[in-house]
C-alpha cells in the first residue's frame, strides 16, 4: 500500500486533539500547568508552527546528525587538539561544559511541560521532539568531554557543575527554574524558545562556533553547531503561541513574560559567553567580539521579529544596548580575581596587545576596566600574588544571582539597587534586576543568594575556605590563571625595553 | 560592641564586597576596613587623600567619628567609601 505524503496527513494529525470523557478538561489541562489564559481550546488547535516535521523524518535527520558529529570526534580525538590547544581556549571549553549540559535536560523537562500541557496539538507535536532534542544535546555534551577526564578533573564538571552550590551553577539553576522548569507551558514556549532560545542560545552556539573553527577545535565546532541546528528549530515554537496571545488580548502580559526572560537570559550570557568571546579566545581567532555579536543576533534580528509581530522593545532596552559595552568586562574580572570559586582555570586576556584589542573594540576600556587591571598586573610584576586572590565575597544580586558590577575606575558608577521588601533588605545589580523581582516578588523573595548563605549562617565555617568547600571545589578543581601568569612577562619585557 | 555585615562600595572599583564591621566602629575604622579589600588590590592607593564613608549615593559624607551604631544602617546596607581631600 503506498504511503501517503507528508503533506497529505500532516495537517489533520497536528491538529487532532483529545475529547476528555472521564476527566473535564480543566483536570486534564490545569490551568497552572497548561497556561492556557482562558483561550478557548480550538483557538489553541489554530496554532500554526511554522517548522513542521514527522516522526519517521525526525529520526533520520537526527540519526545523519549524531553520526557526523560522532565520526568527527572519532577522526580527530589522535590528534590530541586539547593538549595543543591555547589554555585560554581550554577554559573556554571547561567553562562551556560545565555549565551548558545539565541545563539542557532542565530544557528538556521544559519541553515536557509543553509536549503535556499546552493545548495546541502543534505545540504539542513539536515539543515532543524538542524534549528529545534537549536529551540529545545534554548526552552529547556529557560524552564528550568525558574524553578529557584523564587530562583534568576540571572536565567532570560537565555531571558535577549544576549540581553543585559553586556560584555561577546557583546564577544558572535560578535562571533554568524561573524560565524553563517551573512555569505554564505557554510561558514556557515564549520564554524558553522564543526569548532564551532565539535571542541568546545563537551566542553560545554560533558565535562560539565561529571562534571554535578559527581555533582549529573542529571537534567542538561540530559539536555545537550540530545542536544548534535544533535550536532553530524548536525555538520556533514560541513564535505562534505569542500570536494567540496578541490575537485574544494577552499582549501586556507576552510582554512582561518576553521582558523577564531576555533580561534574566541577558545577565547568564554576559557571565558565560562574554568572557568567552572577549578574554578566553585567541585574540587572532576572535570574530567578532561580543558585544558586535549581540548587536547582530539581538539587536538586529530579534528586535525585528519582536516589532514584526507587533510587541514593543522591553522597556528597558536602552539599558540593555548601553551594558553591551559594560556588563561582561566586569563578570571578566569578577571570575578571575575570584578565580578559585571557578571550575575553569581563567584567562586574564589582558597583554598589551589584547588591551590593544579591548579598547579598539570598547573606546574607553583603558580608563575604566583598565585602570584595575593595571593595580594587578603591577601586584604581580612585583611578587604580591596574594593581593590579586579575595578574601570576602562580592556583592551579589537577588535577582541575576551574579556580582553587582557596572563601570571602575574613572568613570566609576557602581550602582545598588536596594530594595526592603517584608524586612528584608534585597540587592539588585540594575533596574531591571529590581523591576523583575518587584512584579512577582512572592515568587522571588525567598531565594538566598551565596552571600546571604554566608551571612545566615548556611555556609561553616564562615570563611572563604568554608565557602568554597560549600562550593564543591576540591584543590585541583579551583581556577587559577589559565597561563600560570605567562601573559605579566610581556609587561615585564615592555618595561625593560622601555627602561 | 557586635559584627555588622556592610557591603562596601569602594571609588573606583569594580564591583561591591562584604565587610565585616563592628557597631562601634568609627567611619574611619570602617573605611580601613572596606579599603583593606579594595586598595593596593585592584584601586591605586592615594595617599594624599583621605578616604570618607557615606550613604550609597549620598553627597553627603558621614563625621569620621561618628560610630555604626549611629549611622541607622539595615543589616547588608550597601556604603560608598570614597577619596576625598579631607
Amino acid at each position: 500500500m503506498a504511503k501517503l505524503g507528508r503533506n497529505a496527513w500532516y495537517d489533520l494529525t497536528r491538529a487532532t486533539n483529545w475529547t476528555p470523557k472521564y476527566v473535564s478538561e480543566d483536570e486534564l489541562f490545569p490551568e497552572e500547568m497548561s497556561g492556557a489564559r482562558g483561550i478557548p481550546a480550538a483557538t489553541w488547535e489554530t496554532y500554526d508552527e511554522p517548522y513542521k516535521t514527522s516522526y519517521p523524518e525526525y529520526v533520520e535527520i537526527q540519526r545523519e546528525k549524531d553520526a557526523g558529529t560522532y565520526s568527527i570526534k572519532a577522526a580527530l580525538e589522535r590528534s590530541a587538539f586539547v593538549d595543543k590547544a591555547d589554555p585560554g581556549w581550554v577554559s573556554t571549553m571547561q567553562a562551556h561544559y560545565g555549565a551548558i549540559p545539565l541545563g539542557e535536560y532542565l530544557a528538556s523537562i521544559g519541553e515536557a511541560r509543553m509536549a503535556r500541557f499546552s493545548k495546541a496539538p502543534g505545540n504539542r507535536n513539536m515539543a515532543t521532539f524538542g524534549m528529545m532534542d534537549e536529551n540529545r544535546h545534554a548526552q552529547l555534551q556529557l560524552f564528550f568531554p568525558h574524553a578529557n577526564i584523564q587530562r583534568s578533573v576540571k572536565w567532570d564538571w560537565a555531571h558535577k557543575g549544576l549540581r553543585t552550590n559553586e556560584w555561577a551553577a546557583v546564577a544558572a539553576r535560578s535562571l533554568f527554574d524561573d524560565i524553563v522548569t517551573s512555569r505554564d507551558a505557554i510561558s514556557t514556549a515564549i520564554m524558553l524558545t522564543f526569548a532564551f532560545e532565539t535571542g541568546f542560545t545563537n551566542m553560545q552556539f554560533l558565535g562560539l562556533a565561529a571562534d571554535a573553527a578559527e581555533t582549529g577545535d573542529h571537534t567542538f565546532a561540530s559539536l555545537i553547531s550540530s545542536i544548534q541546528t535544533d535550536e532553530s528549530r524548536h525555538s520556533q515554537q514560541g513564535g505562534p503561541a505569542l500570536e494567540i496571545l496578541i490575537a485574544n488580548g494577552k499582549k501586556a502580559e507576552a510582554q512582561q513574560l518576553i521582558d523577564v526572560a531576555i533580561w534574566r537570559s541577558w545577565k547568564l550570557f554576559a557571565v558565560l559567553t562574554g568572557p568567552l568571546m572577549d578574554y578566553y579566545t585567541p585574540v587572532e581567532a576572535r570574530k567578532l567580539s561580543f558585544k558586535e555579536f549581540m548587536q547582530e543576533w539581538i539587536v538586529a534580528q530579534f528586535e525585528r521579529q519582536l516589532l514584526d509581530m507587533g510587541l514593543a522593545k522591553p522597556w528597558y532596552w536602552d539599558i540593555l544596548m548601553r551594558d553591551l559595552e559594560i556588563t561582561h568586562h566586569g563578570m571578566q574580572m569578577g571570575i578571575w580575581y575570584w578565580r578559585p570559586t571557578v571550575w575553569w582555570n581563567p584567562a586574564a586576556g589582558v597583554t598589551p596587545d589584547e588591551r590593544d584589542w579591548l579598547e579598539e573594540k570598547y573606546p574607553g576600556w583603558n580608563k575604566r576596566w583598565g585602570r584595575v587591571w593595571d593595580v594587578i598586573t603591577d601586584n604581580l610584576l612585583n611578587d604580591r600574588e596574594a593581593l590579586t586572590l579575595p578574601e570576602t565575597l562580592p556583592t551579589i544580586c537577588n535577582m541575576c544571582n551574579l556580582p553587582i558590577t557596572h563601570i571602575p575606575g574613572d568613570d566609576w558608577d557602581i550602582k545598588d539597587w536596594q530594595y526592603e521588601y517584608e524586612g528584608r533588605l534585597y540587592h539588585f545589580g540594575s533596574e531591571p534586576d529590581l523591576w523583575c523581582f518587584k512584579i512577582d516578588p512572592e515568587r522571588y523573595k525567598g531565594h538566598l543568594s551565596i552571600v546571604d548563605r554566608f551571612i545566615g549562617g548556611l555556609i561553616q565555617p564562615a570563611t572563604l575556605e568554608g565557602a568554597l568547600q560549600y562550593m564543591g571545589l576540591g584543590p585541583e578543581e579551583m581556577g587559577r590563571d589559565a597561563h600560570l601568569y605567562a601573559w605579566v612577562e610581556k609587561f615585564r619585557r615592555a618595561k625593560a625595553a622601555a627602561a | 560592641m557586635a559584627a555588622f555585615p556592610i557591603h562596601s562600595n569602594f571609588q573606583g572599583d569594580f564591583v561591591p564586597q562584604l565587610v565585616e564591621v563592628d557597631t562601634e566602629d568609627s567611619m574611619d575604622a570602617v573605611a580601613e576596613k572596606c579599603a583593606y579589600h579594595s586598595v593596593g588590590r585592584r584601586v591605586a592607593p592615594q595617599p594624599d587623600k583621605v578616604m570618607r564613608v557615606r550613604n550609597h549615593e549620598s553627597k553627603e559624607v558621614y563625621p569620621r567619628e561618628m560610630k555604626v551604631c549611629d549611622a541607622n544602617w539595615r543589616l547588608t546596607e550597601t556604603i560608598d567609601v570614597i577619596f576625598a581631600d579631607e
